[in-house]
């Protein structure tokens, strides 16, 4: 790590998005008290994970990528064993019902699906309802279908008054769940806000994209319209504005083509994307292939 | 503790849902009890069932050390497991210990799975030391898995640690002795097994179930010792370096960790490749195994040693006592749960005693001078005797400090031998005999050799002290010199009459048995009145009258006549050796000695007196079937140690010269073992087969009450239950 300078704040969640390598799981080592840093300051709770990592580990919830139980531990069984090690426990059967796991609660490790092991991983990260809570890439490897499942679980979890901070390489994950997002490369933050917020820094304007039959004769193109960013292309049948107010461009464009009498095509807005600001920033893709 | 209780409940669970586990932990030892068991016969034997408890509980404290701690904590950190617990507010030490706790509660119920089977189907007693055992088997288990984890620590992956374990497996099962006796292996082995921490373990859990030795004695304290500091240093080490994730690495110089812990086993290693005590404790435990086996020997007839013959009986033995004595073959042999040999043919009969032998002396004359300062060579002799089937031997005069040496090493398990007992030096008169007998020692060892080898008292009151501090010494008996030498001999001093009886009056006082070297009727006679227990020779010059007899029946006092040596001494006068090519003598050897002692005796004397030579050996011959009509009880001694009475079958040659003089056979062998033992003050546990007396006896192809000399086709010898090998036994003293 280079330097990374964040803040969580209570209730949020916050997301540390970055390719692979990026950083995202030392950091968050770091706050969980598993591996040391080499300098500056980091509180987690009040508390420093370097002196007072048992505490810290006490209070914390953590979902680490890739972990196993025992084949033949029983989903109840691993629960248990792992409350024991705090001295704060939730209310169990209250957790394993909300992960969805009641059913399965006397099964055998080894014969849950993908999604079921990563809900028990959740399950143990809150045994000890913590009020602060660490899920580092909590569904990668999943199958689309599943790691639908465990935004669900987490969007649940976004109900109770915890902070929640994930590190991941998906997009969407980030822009759906993530109160705030920092966006991490070679061991450095290169934004940090709002997914929107970004967004719009980033790139600032929205896109709003019109098609028509016949060419555009832009030299009509009105006063308001011809101010903003704009290009055509499609041999000048399609129109590419970009604005920061797209509602009332879309108006006036609409009222400009009927003016014309032309026949409108089609017609789309575009947001710009995390991922495209991720392009913007980097000049690589967020993930490979 | 919550997390502790946590995870080793949870281990526990785990366990018993893994098959693996229980086949590693369980089935396969069992597999190997049943096997062993099987092998080593031993439903008929105790000896060889403890064996079988400390091999296969070894083997599995081996296994769940290395497989069940080592390799499953390598495992859950390879597939992620450990990962799951390094972010719980937990440190390594709740793994660690509940892999050895947990390892410990799984193996136990194995252990009483092997004792129960022990007991119901091979009929094994529980072992005396139940609580010892537990400690032990607890120790060693607790230092095997924390031995585990620290290999776990110190490698990198699976394959690592497989090869690693292989490396201290293998070594640990196949050279500590938990399946091949460390015994049968070669010398390098043994050394290399006194590096193992498993041969403590295994030496350690031996002396509990075959010897009945605490956990606590001083050998398994510190093989205990060695092993919770090995496992001390294992939990520290194995948290210190614990790692969660298979993506940590650690340095190949952590491995050197294994070698400190280690440590303990290193250093004693050392020392003991250096003392060879652990070699010589596991032969010891070896014999005291082979002391506990249940034999029934069937169909055999008996001597029972006090005139009683049983035609085709059997002989129970365990524990190395005699158990039973049967009349008839038993019908069902196998309630009885020994082995069963069929001895058809075979007489069984107590072990053969020599009550007169002088074991410093070689019976011959080496080539070699250093011979004669050979260490080794009393302990020979005394393996000569068991060779031989002479069980017990005592010695009628030799050195005193020598002597109790030897019997100290006669009766220390290193050492298999006949069973030796003592009188330690003579009385004697100054200037009497066997002072003569000084002058074959060198000069500057004759002042040793008089005052350890003789006690010339001045005076009833010296005589006295001297035996008071010969009783103190730890002697077994006193003996006294009458001798006033004759013509053909020379002339000594006799020890005075009233400080010969002061010796005997104050041995008898110190309950302790005497015995008197007579040379004529009336030293005969003054050792009657005297109240001797014994008359050692009897007399070579004259008759002893009826009287001397009546009163020696009447006290019951043993009469021994060293025909032997006679007889020796009369071929010496004719220049005749052929009393040293009997074949069982030619066998015990030593060869050198023989065949020199020929050589050197072989040419007769100028002065060739046939008459005085034969007279030598006839008188005696008079005065024994005299004894004999008389009623006196009879013992065999040879005077072995005197020139051509080689230390070796004496008894046999003994009784074969008195059934020569027409003694009947069966009243010679009771000379040799039940009225030998009881001059001994030993019948209650030998020259007997009844029941509770030692299993010390003979088993011989033939007959001797048909022919006297099957008393030398010896099939077998036991030793208070120990089937003596006689092939090896000289080997104990090559060097």
């Amino acid at each position: 790590m280079r330097g990374i300078d964040l803040e969580v704040k209570t209730g949020e969640v916050f997301g540390l998005l970055g390719p692979n390598g990026a950083g995202k799981t030392t950091t968050l080592e770091i706050l969980e008290g598993i591996r040391p840093r080499t300098s500056g300051s980091v509180s987690v709770l009040g508390l420093d994970p370097a002196a007072q990592s048992k505490e810290i580990k006490d209070r914390i919830g953590v979902c680490l990528q890739a972990t196993n139980l025992p084949d033949k531990m029983k989903v109840h069984e691993a629960l248990d064993l792992f409350a024991a090690f705090y001295s704060k426990n939730a209310d169990r059967d209250q957790l394993l019902k909300r992960l969805q796991l009641w059913d399965k609660k006397d099964a055998l490790y080894k014969t849950l699906s993908g999604g079921q092991k990563q809900r028990v991983a959740l399950a143990l990260s809150l045994v000890n309802d913590p009020s602060l809570l660490f899920l580092d890439e909590p569904t990668t490897g999943l199958d689309p279908q599943v790691r639908l499942e465990i935004h669900t679980v987490i969007q649940e979890l976004k109900k109770d008054k915890r902070s929640i901070l994930i590190t991941t390489h998906y997009i969407e994950e980030a822009e759906r769940l993530c109160d705030r997002v920092a966006i991490v490369d070679a061991g450095k933050i290169i934004e940090l806000g709002t997914p929107r917020e970004i967004q719009s820094r980033v790139l600032g304007l929205t896109q709003v994209e019109v098609t028509t039959r016949l060419a555009l004769p832009l030299d009509t193109l009105p006063e308001k319209i011809r101010d903003e960013k704009h290009s055509s292309s499609n041999e000048g049948r399609t129109l590419t504005v970009q604005s920061s107010t797209p509602a009332t461009l879309i108006m006036e464009l609409v009222r400009w083509i009927d003016q014309l009498g032309f026949e409108l095509v089609d017609i789309h807005m575009k947001r710009p994307t995390l991922e495209d600001v991720f392009i913007e920033l980097t000049g690589k893709r967020l993930r490979e292939g | 503790m919550k997390p502790y209780i946590a995870q080793i409940s949870s281990n526990l669970r785990l366990m018993g849902r893994d098959r693996s586990v229980l086949f590693f932990s369980t089935l396969f030892p069992l597999v190997f009890f049943f096997t062993f068991a099987q092998a080593f016969r031993a439903g008929s034997s105790p000896g060889a069932m403890s064996q079988v408890f400390a091999s296969v509980m070894i083997i599995g404290v081996l296994g769940s050390g290395f497989f069940g701690a080592g390799i499953r904590t390598v495992l859950d950190r390879e597939t992620n497991i450990l990962r799951r617990f390094k972010v719980a507010p937990i440190g390594p030490g709740p793994i660690i210990v509940a892999s050895m706790v947990s390892g410990w509660v799984a193996y136990m119920p194995t252990v009483c799975l092997f004792l129960i089977f022990g007991k119901f189907i091979y009929h094994a007693p529980l072992p005396a030391n139940l609580f010892s055992l537990f400690i032990f088997i607890t120790i060693g288990l607790l230092a095997f898995r924390a031995m585990g984890m620290i290999i776990a620590s110190v490698v990198n992956s699976q394959q690592e640690a497989t090869v690693l374990i292989q490396l201290l497996y293998l070594p640990m099962l196949f050279l500590s002795g938990a399946t091949f006796p460390l015994e049968m292996l070669p010398d390098w082995v043994k050394t290399v097994a006194n590096f193992l921490p498993a041969t403590y373990l295994y030496l350690g859990m031996k002396s509990i179930l075959v010897g009945g030795e605490s956990a606590f004695s001083k050998p398994n304290l510190w093989a205990g010792l060695a092993l919770i500091t090995a496992m001390a240093v294992a939990l520290f080490v194995g948290i210190k370096l614990f790692r969660w994730e298979k993506e940590e690495k650690i340095g190949g110089k952590a491995k050197l960790w294994i070698l400190v812990v280690l440590a303990p086993f290193v250093l004693s290693g050392f020392y003991q490749a250096h003392s060879k005590q652990s070699i010589g404790r596991e032969k010891q435990l070896n014999r005291q195994s082979s002391r506990q086996r249940s034999v029934l020997f069937n169909n055999v007839n008996i001597f029972v040693g006090n005139g009683e013959i049983i035609q085709h009986g059997a002989v129970l033995i365990k524990n190395g006592k005699i158990s039973q004595v049967f009349r008839q073959p038993p019908l069902d042999t196998a309630s009885l749960n020994a082995e069963v040999e069929d001895e058809s043919g075979k007489t069984l009969m107590p072990g053969l005693i020599d009550m007169h032998v002088h074991i410093g002396a070689p019976g011959g004359v080496f080539k070699n001078p250093q011979d004669y300062a050979n260490p080794h060579a009393q302990m020979r002799r005394l393996a000569a005797y068991l060779y031989s089937g002479i069980t017990t031997v005592r010695s009628t005069g030799d050195l005193l400090e020598g002597a109790l040496e030897v019997r100290k090493n006669s009766q220390s398990d290193d050492n298999t031998v006949a069973q030796f007992y003592t009188c330690g030096p003579l009385f004697t008169a100054s200037g009497g005999h066997p002072e003569e007998l000084l002058e074959n020692f060198p000069e500057f060892m004759r002042k040793m050799a008089k005052e350890q080898f003789m006690r010339q008292p001045k005076s009833a009151g010296e005589a006295r002290t001297q035996v008071d501090a010969l009783k103190l010494a730890g002697v077994d008996c006193v003996k006294g010199v009458l001798e006033a030498g004759n013509e053909s001999w020379g002339k000594f001093n006799r020890l005075d009459p009233q400080i010969y009886r002061a010796v005997m009056d104050e041995a008898t006082k110190q309950g302790l048995p005497t015995a008197t070297h007579t040379g004529s009727a009336a030293d005969v006679k003054l050792a009657i009145d005297a109240g001797s227990n014994s008359i050692e020779h009897g007399s070579t010059v004259d008759l002893i009258p009826d009287e001397a007899f009546a009163a020696m029946k009447a006290r019951g006092i043993f009469y021994d006549p060293t025909l032997s040596v006679f007889e020796a001494y009369s071929d010496l006068a004719q220049g005749k050796t052929q009393i040293l090519d009997r074949p069982l003598l030619q066998q015990v050897g030593p060869l050198d000695l023989i065949n020199n002692t020929k050589s050197v005796f072989s040419k007769p004397p100028k002065e060739l007196n046939v008459a005085r030579a034969n007279s030598l050996f006839e008188i005696p011959v008079q005065n024994l079937l005299h004894a004999y009509q008389s009623g006196v009880t009879l013992i065999t001694g040879s005077d072995a140690g005197n020139p051509m009475v080689i230390h070796g079958p004496t008894v046999q040659h003994e009784v074969e010269l008195w059934v020569d003089a027409k003694i009947p056979k069966a009243v010679a062998l009771q000379a040799a073992t039940y009225n030998a033992a009881k001059a001994l003050h030993q019948e209650t546990r030998i020259g007997l087969i009844k029941e509770g007396m030692d299993a010390t006896f003979l088993l011989l192809d033939g007959d001797p009450l048909q022919d006297i000399t099957a008393t030398e086709h010896i099939n077998a010898v036991f030793l208070r239950g120990e089937h003596i090998d006689r092939s090896d036994l000289f080997d104990q003293f090559k060097k």
